[in-house]
């Protein structure tokens, strides 16, 4: 049974005279309405109420009940949740009471002025005064009703089911409803209170734990389980066990009875569209494409390497003869002649010649001679660059000193260069004639060679990691809870020592004024302290970078070897989230075990953290409470259980429930459970019932006894169910 | 109004003939309801329930009192019995396998997991 709804508007208001009463079923799940004397409530409606606005007109409007999905776009709805009247199950925003009785009267088809009909409304049982006189004053003052009635819904439905015969004068009703379940014993007909007991579950809790659990089992769909779906799910799937224990069993081990009772629900899953494999020839093709690209730029860039070469050889030949014509001219007539092409002396042109026939063999792809060369270049150019350095100081004039000191500069740095690139010359030749050694020592002996290289690689490994450990204060490899400040990081040397130059810092300045800050040394304390300097170290560097040569080499020959990466060697974390393409099976939501989990918490609340007894035990309490001598009582009580209510439409709960009381009760007494016949309407129907009967004026109140009385009246107000 | 929200009839109209004061008098925007209308709790203290004959059964009175039964431990993943209890987070597992999907979650998940027990740790 989904939701139902009927919300239309009654045309008949009229032909009722004033003196039939209008019964009211006031529940946290549904409102329903009708004529006293009728079977079925003529508008019913989920009480709930929303206040979106008008997109158009901006107006705040109010609608009750279900929402028609189709009619939402006209609405805001990011300010206006569903809002429901009650607390648990009293009634405490009368506002919004106001808006659906509004609703329900409307739909009813209440015209004229003031509401003119007696009206009996069901409460909670024990009622809080407070919320009872609310209500009266509201149906008084706003709606002109001439007189009020309050009962309690389960009592009706038992009175209901009792006339027709399927419960005794004697008996007790459970009544698991949308936030409570209630347990009250009938003695002779009426409901003792004093006996009764309620527990804070009710179907709400179980769509909503099944809702928890859907959106945590799966994460990527949580989006999917709204509040209304698992409500859904719930009334289609769910079911109770007659044994938790073994029917967990039943699952736990796979059986086939488990497959039978588990149920898919597909989501819609459109499958990615699969890429088709190029053919064969479309491979060839795309190849032989590729091919005759490479070929093009590789003649491009043979092209213009010839036409570069080529220019450099016409450069060099017009040089070589503008040196010969310089050697013809007369020594004094060469700057004039030079002038003109630009160059300023003879050596300079020599210069560029030989930078040009460089530059024509490095084009030409021939091997270089670049440090002979240079060298060469250096010692020529040495003595003329500098013709300054081996003349003595005392000669010269400050402008020369100054070019002096220029040029000893300029050759300082040429011959530091020289040296740097010796040296780099030297090592690599070291790095050849090392690896060529290791390549032999390896040929003559793969598998020891193999060995000493793990065996180094470890070693220098650990070092790695231990240093490593040292500088996080070992808090990675431990179980530490509080993760930054553990253990670990207190009895460290490092932040023992960074302990330490903080309280002198903050200590020895601190006699009479604080001078810390004045010398500059004081801040070199926070170099000190931080513990990022502890990375500059020499020596990690040459360890990681051991580490780094000894994995290359071992991954190049050794095909078993697997680069440990680093930090993840000592903790075995769970599973590795895989990054793997969704399938068909990840859109398939299983509901195997949750269909008799969720409503286990109706008899096991304290699954939910509610620290109280359930259905089954709720009988034993109540009969406990109701303090009697005879033993009798108690036989015919527990001979006479009724279940009603919402909740009670789940299948397996007269099995469960029977087996349950059984177990509290003396062996042999008699137990009978039976459900109502409607447990959902019931409570109206009995209600109707009881309104229909001659003396139903006599149990309610007025307007005038409601002012006169006072509270204290109020609050001993309860009617009398026995009509018959 | 649209026409077709108009034939759907769904929105409650703002003035009904059979009430005395309408809602939009009553209720003048300007007050947040929920601060106007006491909840439950407060209901409930200022009932003045001590002053009553102690055996008049109340709300109160009549809340089911905690069970006597031993509690059911339940795998607060699969739902399957659980014996073991995972130090780290508090959570309840049944088997090896189950223990490694607990050790895999995201602490918001474990503090859900928690809280449909009643079990999480709020900090506040």
């Amino acid at each position: 049974m989904a939701f139902v709804s009927r919300i239309r508007r009654q045309t008949d208001y009229n032909t009722y005279p004033s003196s039939i009463p209008i019964v009211i079923d006031n529940g946290a799940s549904y409102f329903r309405i009708g004529w006293a004397g009728e079977t079925e409530p003529r508008v019913v409606f989920r009480n709930i109420v929303q206040r979106p606005r008008h997109k158009a007109t901006g107006e705040t409007v109010t609608i009750v009940g279900d929402l028609d999905p189709a009619m939402m776009k006209y609405f805001d709805c990011t300010r206006s949740g569903p809002r429901t009247p009650f607390d648990s199950n009293v009634v405490y925003q009368f506002e919004i009471m106001e808006y659906i009785l509004d609703f329900a009267f409307d739909r009813l088809g209440a015209n004229g002025s003031g509401i003119d009909h007696p009206i009996l409304i069901t409460e909670c049982a024990c009622n809080p005064v407070q919320s009872r006189s609310k209500m009266a004053e509201l149906l008084f003052e706003t709606y002109g009703v001439p007189a009020v009635a309050f009962g309690v819904d389960a009592a009706f439905s038992y009175k209901y089911n009792q006339l027709h015969g399927i419960c005794k004068k004697d008996g007790i009703v459970l009544c698991p409803g949308f936030t409570t379940t209630h347990a009250i014993p009938f003695v002779d007909g009426e409901p003792i209170y004093k006996g009764s007991c309620r527990t804070n579950i009710g179907g709400y809790h179980v769509t909503d734990y099944l809702k928890q659990l859907l959106s945590l089992k799966y994460p990527f769909h949580s989006s999917r389980f709204t509040w209304e779906k698992a409500e859904d799910l719930k009334l289609e799937h769910c079911y109770i066990a007659p044994d938790y224990t073994s029917e967990i069993r039943l699952f736990q081990e796979g059986t086939k009875e488990a497959e039978e009772k588990t149920r898919y629900w597909q989501l819609p899953w459109i499958p990615p569209p699969t890429e088709v494999l190029p053919s064969e020839e479309e491979l060839a093709r795309k190849a032989a494409i590729r091919e005759k690209q490479g070929q093009r730029l590789r003649d491009m860039a043979e092209a213009k390497r010839l036409s570069k070469i080529n220019e450099i050889d016409n450069q060099l030949t017009s040089l070589h003869f503008l040196l010969k014509q310089v050697d013809q001219v007369e020594e004094d007539d060469i700057p004039t002649f030079l002038s003109d092409t630009g160059y300023a002396s003879r050596q300079e042109l020599e210069s560029t010649i030989t930078k040009v026939t460089q530059s024509l063999r490095k084009a030409r792809g021939e091997p270089k001679n670049e440090p002979a060369e240079s060298e060469e270049n250096t010692d020529s150019l040495n003595n003329e660059k500098y013709p300054l350095m081996n003349v003595p100081d005392d000669i010269l004039t400050p402008e020369q000193l100054k070019d002096k000191r220029r040029q000893m500069f300029l050759k300082t740095t040429a011959e530091g260069r020289l040296r740097a690139r010796q040296k780099r010359n030297e090592e690599e030749l070291e790095k050849e004639k090392r690896n060529q050694l290791e390549e032999e020592r390896r040929r003559e002996n793969p598998e020891s060679y193999l060995e000493e290289m793990q065996a180094q690689y470890k070693e220098v490994l650990e070092r790695v990691e231990q240093k490593k450990r040292l500088k996080t204060n070992g808090s990675s490899n431990w179980n530490n809870k509080s993760g930054g400040v553990g253990r670990g990081e207190r009895l460290s040397a490092a932040h023992r020592e960074r302990m330490r130059l903080l309280t002198t810092a903050a200590f020895d300045r601190g006699k009479g004024e604080d001078t810390f800050g004045t010398k500059d040394e004081d801040w070199q304390l926070y170099k000190l302290m931080s513990k990022d300097n502890d990375d500059d170290d020499e020596q990690p560097d040459s360890d990681e970078a051991e580490l780094a040569r000894l994995s290359s080499r071992l991954q190049e020959i050794d095909p078993t070897f697997v680069q440990k990466v680093e930090g993840e060697s000592s903790q075995t974390s769970g599973e590795v989230p895989r990054v793997r393409l969704l399938t068909e099976e990840d859109y398939k939501i299983v509901i195997g075990i949750e269909r008799f989990r969720c409503p286990e918490i109706l008899f096991h609340p304290n699954l939910i953290g509610i620290d109280q007894v359930g259905l089954d035990e709720m009988a034993g309490t109540s009969i406990r409470r109701l303090l009697h001598d005879e033993k009798e009582i108690e036989e015919r009580l527990t001979s006479s259980i009724l279940m009603t209510g919402g909740c009670s439409l789940l299948p397996g709960m007269k099995e469960r429930l029977e087996c349950g009381i059984r177990m509290i009760r003396p062996c042999g007494s008699p137990i009978d459970v039976v459900r109502a016949m409607d447990p959902v309407l019931d409570a109206w129907r009995g209600a109707s019932a009881f309104a229909a009967n001659l003396n139903f004026l006599g149990n309610a109140f007025t307007k005038t006894d409601y002012y006169e009385k006072g509270e204290d009246w109020l609050r001993k107000y309860q009617i009398r169910y026995n009509y018959l | 109004m649209e026409r077709e929200l108009m034939e759907a009839d769904i929105v409650v109209a703002s003035r009904l003939s059979f009430k005395k004061k309408q809602a939009y008098e009553k209720y003048p925007k300007a007050q947040s309801s929920s601060r106007r209308w006491k909840h439950l709790k407060q209901i409930l203290q200022a009932e003045n329930f001590p002053d009553l004959p102690p055996d008049l059964p109340t709300y109160v009175n009549i809340e089911s009192p905690p069970s006597t039964q031993p509690c059911k431990r339940l795998c607060d993943i699969t739902g399957y019995e659980a014996p073991y209890v995972d130090p780290r987070t508090n959570l309840r597992y049944a088997n090896a396998h189950v223990f490694q999907t607990v050790r895999s979650l995201s602490s918001d998940q474990v503090h859900q997991y928690l809280s449909i027990r009643n079990a999480a740790v709020v900090l506040k």
